[in-house]
């Protein structure tokens, strides 16, 4: 099998998902879209395996390309295994169930091709197609605030991208191409104009990554969709977009302006990630929370990009393990929005012994994503770090430090309390499932013993967890070999 | 062939000066009704504009650009905002920004000028024609459009501002690039997305398309 036919498999699968999960017929959306997303994780494994590198028909293949393409047909896969469970309790949604499987396949589809494709026009058409995609899924509980998260996400980086286009212009009007390939072996012709191509790239990606000050969307689209579409969008639809980016950004390496764009990467990146990490401990909203989370760590991503070196490889391994780990924190916050119908946090305490494996899985998920060691998320941060240091940037490292220690504690701080607090009084007419045991304490409150939770919401976010911690202990010789090729 | 077009110049800049007033007089509207038909205008003006570009070029891209922004944005879209206004008893006037309209023409005239200053010294010394700094107004008015209103129909407006801005810019600066067209049929179906679902979705929710008690939704 050469390496164009298993990128069509890659990208067809899910594109034949889509369509099947159409079908009138009861179960098949679930079925064909496991089974495709299946596909599509071992069609991306032997791509991953048999490292094929260069130009291949439309597509561009290299060390980053195949790390973007397995994340995200993981991720695409593990959310929809869970989708199986956490669907379950709506009641009333905004969408077919039919529709939701859908649209989550051409999600998927849209970001396999951003990832894949080697025109720099079609990466900005299939970015802006992720938004068209996955706009209607974060609606889909049918609530007054989730359809003006929708709506919020689908103005605010619609016109974001729109700038983004700018830079597509751009870049074809210094180059007289978009063709990646080419652009990689061809000096700027133009300096002046693509230098503004990258600051228009930041700019437009940056919305759609979280950058701040674009980022008004994030927190009210990763809140207000289900789990699993939160799951993706935090895992791998925020770093699609920085890889989007970084395909302009690269272009200019070597070049007198180099510097000066670095700088402003690295400025945007550290304001984003200094945002997040002040506003994260003082969160109501456990998903809110998680999504600064993530803001934070696109920023530290964007600031690793940005330095080059040990930071690039620092940055792909914080993407990988930041996927597989924040995955896991949105899947085990589903479990608790199913049990306890609600997000805020005020009114969940002690979920440890209601819902004791998706309690140590979220406070687990957490401090892996906030770069607890041995977790990948660690390594990553402590690469970007060296990286600063190498470069002799003294004051970056001491405010990565800064970011990295305050984030931890304050991400860490709110889950520790919500997790093991003093238990929530709830009664069993607010338990969606409505099968906890009421017992009664010494004081005679009613409190509730740990439920039997449903095997498939615990299997899949302890998986995502584990292959995060295995990043971090065992895989750097995988990264850094896929790495050693790219420009 | 190519079609000598004559007083090019003038036609176009007399259609890009136009495309600039009609945007200034969307800001000055507190009703929403005027606002549609304004973006209407302005995108047939637009349509225009591409027209001349394509007969004065011959590139085929433009034409197709010039029917899709034509029959999309200044046709289809439009009739689909009016239709959402009619679900309202009363015109839609917007609440939050009604009394502050001639200060937002001001803002908008200001923006004219710094846009273009800016413009004019770090971009337009890379390029050609000097045109092009209409639609880098264009765009940056659109954004004042959605960022001072609160109205959903307003802000889309603003977004298809940015639109026909960029398709603009595009085909100026641009004429040979072959996906362009692409790229305002993804930007359309957006709009398709935006207007016909979340749009309903919101006025059937929140029976306004102005919310603003969403105290979720902050923080």
């Amino acid at each position: 099998m050469g390496p164009e036919f298993l990128l069509l498999i890659l990208l067809g699968a899910p594109l034949s998902g889509a369509l099947i999960s159409l079908l009138p017929k009861k179960g098949v959306e679930m079925v064909s879209s496991l089974v495709m997303a299946a596909i599509s994780v071992t069609a991306s494994l032997i791509i991953l395996i048999s490292e094929p590198s260069g130009t291949y028909g439309y597509f561009y293949v290299d060390g980053l390309t195949r790390i973007m393409s397995i994340t995200i047909s993981a991720i695409f896969l593990t959310s929809v295994a869970y989708s199986i469970f956490y669907l379950k309790r709506i009641k009333e949604s905004f969408l077919r169930f039919r529709w939701y499987y859908c649209l989550m396949n051409l999600f998927a589809f849209t970001m396999l091709l951003a990832v894949t494709v080697n025109d720099l026009g079609f990466v900005w058409l299939a970015v802006e197609a992720t938004t068209v995609t996955s706009a209607l899924l974060i609606a889909l509980e049918r609530e007054r605030t989730s359809i003006e998260a929708a709506w919020r996400y689908t103005l605010i980086v619609s016109a974001g991208l729109v700038i983004s286009l700018l830079s597509v212009i751009f870049v074809f009007s210094s180059q007289g191409t978009l063709q990646f390939s080419t652009l990689l072996h061809q000096p700027p012709k133009n300096l002046m104009i693509m230098s503004m191509a990258v600051g228009f790239a930041l700019v437009g990606y940056g919305t759609k990554a979280g950058i701040a000050p674009m980022h008004a969307w994030l927190p009210d689209a990763h809140s207000e969709a289900p789990s699993p579409i939160s799951a993706m969008f935090s895992a791998v639809l925020l770093p699609t977009s920085l890889y989007a980016f970084s395909r302009t950004f690269v272009l200019l390496q070597g070049t007198t302006t180099f510097a000066d764009l670095q700088n402003l990467v690295i400025g945007f990146g550290v304001m984003t990630s200094l945002i997040a990490a002040i506003i994260i401990g003082h969160q109501r909203n456990y998903k809110r929370m998680l999504a600064y989370s993530s803001m934070e760590n696109m920023g530290i991503i964007l600031v690793g990009i940005a330095l080059g070196g040990i930071g690039i490889l620092g940055a792909i391994i914080q993407i990988v393990s930041h996927a597989f780990a924040k995955s896991a924190a949105f899947y085990s916050s589903g479990n608790m929005v199913a049990e306890y119908n609600t997000t805020k946090m005020s009114d969940i305490q002690g979920v440890i012994h209601r819902l004791k494996s998706t309690g140590y899985l979220f406070t687990l998920s957490c401090l892996s994503v906030t770069g607890a060691p041995p977790f990948g998320v660690f390594l990553g941060e402590f690469m970007i770090m060296s990286q600063a240091m190498l470069s002799g940037n003294f004051l970056l490292t001491i405010i990565l430090a800064v970011i990295y220690i305050y984030a931890f504690i304050g991400l860490n701080r709110q889950t520790t309390l919500m997790v093991f607090g003093q238990q929530t009084n709830v009664s069993t007419e607010e338990s969606s499932q409505n099968s906890t045991l009421s017992v009664h304490d010494y004081e005679g409150k009613s409190i509730s013993k740990p439920k039997k939770e449903n095997r498939l919401s615990i299997l899949i976010p302890m998986i995502n967890l584990g292959i995060s911690l295995v990043i971090g202990i065992y895989m750097f010789p995988i990264f850094l070999h896929a790495v050693s090729g790219m420009k | 062939m190519v079609f000598v077009v004559p007083f090019y110049e003038e036609i176009v800049g007399f259609l890009g000066i136009s495309v600039l007033l009609s945007s200034l007089y969307m800001q000055g509207q507190s009703f929403v009704d005027p606002t549609i038909r304004a973006i209407a205008i302005q995108s047939l003006l637009i349509t225009a504009l591409i027209v001349i570009l394509f007969l004065h070029t011959d590139d085929l891209n433009l034409l197709y650009l010039a029917i899709i922004t034509g029959v999309m944005r200044g046709i289809v879209f439009p009739l689909v905002m009016l239709y959402q206004v009619k679900h309202f008893r009363h015109k839609l006037r917007e609440t939050g920004t009604s009394q502050k309209t001639p200060s937002l023409v001001l803002t908008g005239i200001i923006i004219i000028i710094i846009g273009y200053a800016i413009f004019k010294s770090v971009v337009l010394p890379y390029f050609s024609n000097p045109e092009i700094s209409i639609p880098f107004v264009l765009l940056l008015l659109g954004f004042l459009l959605i960022i001072t209103r609160k109205n959903s129909l307003t802000q889309m407006c603003g977004y298809i501002q940015e639109e026909n801005g960029i398709l603009y810019m595009g085909a100026l600066i641009a004429p040979g690039i072959q996906l362009l067209t692409e790229f305002a049929v993804v930007l359309d179906v957006m709009g398709v997305v935006i207007i016909g679902v979340i749009l309903s979705a919101q006025r059937d929710a929140f029976k306004t398309l102005e919310p603003s008690d969403l105290d979720q939704l902050s923080g």
